[in-house]
Formats: C-alpha cells, structure tokens, sequence
C-alpha cells in the first residue's frame, strides 16, 4: 500500500460545461497539459457525450439540473464545479449534485489536484454506493434467511446448525447468504408441489 | 530609470553554496545587461540565512517595498512559504533551481529542471545500464519525498529491485545507520535527494565506509548535484552521475567570466547560469513589455524565445515553465563531464503526463534455486 491517489490521466477525456468561451479555452489548455483531451460545450451536456467521458467540469455559477443528463446528485463520471461567484446558492446547487472536487476558475493552476481528488471521491461515492446496495440486498433478503432455518430446523437441529448448514449451501454454491436461502425454500417449494 | 528586482538567496547558513553560486549569476547578468545598453536593473539583495521563516518575511518585505519580481529560493520549502506571500501581493518569483515538480503556481516561473528533465532520464540511464538493485536516500521534506517517490515508480516500472529507502531529518548528519543499509544491502546504485551538509557528509561517509563502490560510474545518482558545491564532496564524488539542465563544460567564455568575478569558488553552476538566465528572460520581457507589473511581464516572457546562457528559452505560457536540453553527467576529477545531451530543448512536463516507460534489453533476471 503506498497511498498515492490515482494521479495520471493521460489519455483521458473530459467534458467542459461552461457559458464563456474563454472560460472553456483555459481549462481546455490546462487539460491538455496534463494530457487530458478535452472538449468544451456552451449550453448543456449530452448523455452520449458524457458515455465517452472520464470527467466531466462545469460551470456552477450557471449550472442547473436540466443541463446534466443524469438524475440530479448521480453523475457516472468524477465531476469538478468551477467555482466563480462562490454564491451560497449556487454552491449549495453543486454540493446537490455531489460535486466530486471543486476548482476556483481563479486558481486553474490547481486543475490537477481538483482532478486527484475527483477521481478519489468518486471512486470512494462509488465505493459507498455499491456496499448501500449490498446492504440494502441483505435486508431484502432477511425474511428469506429466517424462512430458509426454520425449514432446515424441521429436519433436526437448532437454529444454529440450520443457519450453519445454510451457510455452508451459500459457500458451496459460491453465492450470497440470502440467494442460497432463496434457492433452498424454492427447492422445497417445488418438491412440495410435485408430491401432491 | 531603473527596475528593482529582488534577489532572495541563502548565501548564509546550511546551503549558502548554492546561493551564492545563484546570486553570483544573477548580479553577473544585472551587470551584463548594463554594459550591453538593455534595462537599468537595480538588485535588492536579501539573505535569509537558511531559515525557512525568513523568506516568506522577506518576499513580504520587497513587494510592500515596491519590488514586482523576485529572483530566488533555493529548496522548495522556501518557495512553496513564499508562494502565498507572492499571491496576496501581486508578485512574481523567478524559481532557477530544479525542483520535483507537482505545482504550477500563477505566481512563479520555474526556470530549472523539472521531474521529465533529471528524475527520468537518469533511471533509464540507470536501466540502461543494467543495474538491478537500487538504494535510495533523501532529506525529510518535499524534494526528498517526491523525487525518491518518482525514481522508486520509474525504477520500479524498469523491473529494478528498491533494496531500501531511508529519509534523514532535513540537515541531519547522522546517518550511520543508512550506510550499515548500505553495505548490507550491496545495491549497484544509491541515488541520493539529501540536501546541503546532509548530502556532503553522506557521501563522504559512504565513500569512507564502503571504498569499493568510489568511482564506479552511477554508483551515485543526484538529481540535484551541481559545480556549486562539488568541491566539497571531494574524490568521493567521482563516478556520481547527476541529471539537470545544465552543466558548467556547456558554459560560454562569457558566464566562466562571471563565474570568476562574482562566484566565491569562480565556478559555473546550473545554480549560476539560470539564475543569470532569470535576469535575462527578466530584463527582455521588461523591455519588451515597457514595465514590470508581474502579468504584462509574463505575457511578454512568453511571446518568444529569449537567447540565455542557458541558450535559446522558451516559456510554456501555460504551464508557465522552461523548456530545457536535459544532461546526464558524471563527475570526476572535481568536474562534471557530461555523457548524454538531448538535441533540442524538451518541454517541461512537471505533473510527468506524458512519460511512458521505453522498452530496455536487460538480461532477464535469472538465479539457481536449489
């Protein structure tokens, strides 16, 4: 483990939302210094051209939702906000859209670390997000697992082996707690029908 | 009229050599460009004495003084504490030393070798070479870190085996320990980022502990190692190669002259010609710009190349940094003889995004298992 952050992104592509020209020119020549190739849009982003990026930067202080195209708070790539006004308003927009880095257009100097640390916290959101889905699938899962012990206890035992048997079905089938007990009580469902 | 150009060195304390090497240059090109007609230039000399306190007090002190553009700093801590100075002011700092890139400041112009002009060419030299153990050593702070964190990647990425790794307090001289390493671990090569007495005295001792290794070319590896204080590491500085982009065999008759008059020990350094070369970026832009408010003089460093003792110098006006011919050299007999010269100058790459590892014939590295 060296704890060095991802920190080269030669090669990549980003995405440049911003309303000036000017604006879009300077972050793109910075870009392009780090070997990023980027290109810059006027008006809003679009969902195909977000599909090739590596990064997308945009313009907060006349940033909204409708310009963005994926749910609001949700963007597949790391994000960094160009900071200008530092309106209260507008930052708290950004944060809404879970803004991955911030980068003063006055500080563009600071590009690569606004890019380090995108890719970092969108890498640790992504991280997040996949363990609240498995968490989620667990809890979804529960009753199943409850179901699944009590049947195996009907065969001898006590809740203790039964979930000890059931956790040896998931090791031996290599799937999760919850589909080996999902696949034991159709089982039994299935051998219940076909002896009527 | 004259400009007011502050000259911020050490030419005091633990790393005056370097310092008084730079100012030399930089007080040689001031009265150079007198002599031949450009702008009057009226250097303010600052010491701060080593103490990384002082610069940030310094820098502080010229700019509410009036002074717009200072040349100076030496290691990166005192430029990275002047930096913040630098951008409530409004100042610009002409940085002339090689430096382990990872910033691009408004405020700065960086003169001297970044990573992709002595990190990297002198592990490939060292790939090259067939070497296959490396030890490194550095001082405790920025340089030592990232310059040491940058050779491990490249040696690494060369299939070279990193037999150790030690940092020794920022002038610390007690470093008996990393030599016992040393000796133990037999590496064909230490490269070495200690700065200042840390650096004389460990190579010293090496070379006083460990006689075999004296001589052999890039036994010893600097990124940083220049004519400013190789006298003092003596002998044992022979077959140490170092990479930057300069090297005093490359100096014209005309900086050996300032070299004689203004440096303590009358040698080039590339401490010396790029800080001669800041001043003559300097003096041409201000010429060109008709003032030395820091934004128009940039802009006018960077509309053309500049002829320098450095020679022909080109200011990425993005990156805001020197495109430099790098050098590998190896020292011997006191001096540095350069070995390897690229034929044009090699844009600054300092957050190293356009490197790639080149393919190298080495031997595999095979051994008998019984």
């Amino acid at each position: 483990m060296t704890g060095i952050p991802e920190h080269n992104f030669a090669g990549r592509c980003a995405l440049v939302l911003h309303r000036s020209e000017d604006a879009i020119r300077r972050v793109v020549e910075r870009c392009e210094r780090l070997g990023v190739h980027a290109t810059g849009r006027l008006r809003e982003l679009d969902a195909t051209d977000v599909e090739a990026a590596h990064v997308v930067i945009f313009d907060i202080d006349s940033g909204h939702d409708a310009a963005l195209p994926w749910t609001p708070g949700d963007a597949p790539v790391p994000s960094i906000g160009l900071v200008g006004s530092e309106s209260p308003g507008r930052l708290g927009w950004a944060l809404g859209q879970n803004v991955d880095a911030f980068l003063p257009l006055s500080a563009l100097g600071n590009l690569f670390s606004a890019l380090v640390i995108a890719h970092a916290t969108f890498a640790r959101r992504s991280a997040m997000a996949r363990e609240r889905a498995e968490i989620a699938r667990q809890r979804a899962g529960r009753l199943d697992v409850i179901r699944a012990v009590i049947a195996l206890m009907a065969d001898g035992g006590d809740e203790a082996l039964a979930l000890k048997q059931l956790r040896t079905m998931a090791m031996i089938g290599q799937t999760t707690l919850e589909d080996a007990a999902r696949a034991l009580l159709s089982e039994r469902t299935g051998r219940r029908e076909e002896g009527r | 009229m004259a400009y007011r150009l502050g000259l911020i060195f050490s030419t005091t304390g633990s790393y005056a050599a370097l310092g008084r090497s730079a100012l030399a240059g930089a007080l040689g090109a001031i009265e150079q460009t007198r002599r031949a007609g450009g702008i009057g230039i009226e250097p303010v000399i600052r010491d701060p004495g080593g103490d990384p306190a002082l610069y940030e007090a310094q820098t502080a002190e010229l700019l509410d003084a009036g002074v717009r553009n200072i040349i100076g700093a030496i290691t990166s801590w005192s430029r990275k504490d002047m930096i913040p100075v630098l951008e409530r002011k409004g100042g610009l700092l002409w940085y002339p030393c090689p430096y382990e890139g990872f910033e691009c400041n408004d405020h700065v112009v960086y003169l001297g070798a970044a990573p992709n002009h002595h990190v990297v060419p002198a592990i490939d030299w060292i790939a090259a070479q067939g070497m296959s153990r490396a030890y490194l050593v550095g001082s405790n702070y920025v340089w030592g870190w990232e310059t040491l964190r940058l050779a491990r990647e490249r040696l690494q990425a060369h299939g070279i085996e990193v037999a150790g790794e030690r940092f020794v307090p920022l002038g610390s001289t007690e470093h008996g320990h990393v030599i016992d390493e040393i000796r133990a671990a037999c590496p064909d090569c230490v490269v070495n980022s200690l700065i200042g007495p840390s650096s004389v005295s460990f190579v010293r001792g090496l070379g006083a502990r460990d006689p075999g290794r004296r001589g052999r070319p890039g036994h010893l590896v600097s990124f940083n190692q220049t004519e400013a204080d190789l006298d003092e590491l003596g002998p044992y500085a022979d077959g140490l190669l170092s990479a930057g982009g300069f090297f005093a065999e490359d100096a014209s008759p005309e900086l050996r002259a300032v070299a004689r008059t203004h440096a303590p020990n009358g040698r080039v350094s590339a401490f010396l010609a790029t800080a001669h070369a800041a001043v003559e970026l300097f003096a041409a832009a201000v010429a060109r710009a008709g003032t030395d408010t820091p934004h128009a003089v940039f802009r006018a460093t960077c509309d053309a190349p500049v002829a320098t003792a450095l020679g022909d110098i080109r200011i990425d006006p993005v990156m805001r940094h020197a495109a430099l011919a790098p050098r590998l050299a190896l020292a011997g007999e006191g001096r540095f003889h350069v070995i390897d010269r690229a034929a044009a100058p090699v844009a600054a790459d300092p957050y190293l995004s356009h490197q790639t590892v080149p393919h190298i014939d080495r031997p595999p590295a095979l051994r008998i298992v019984t």
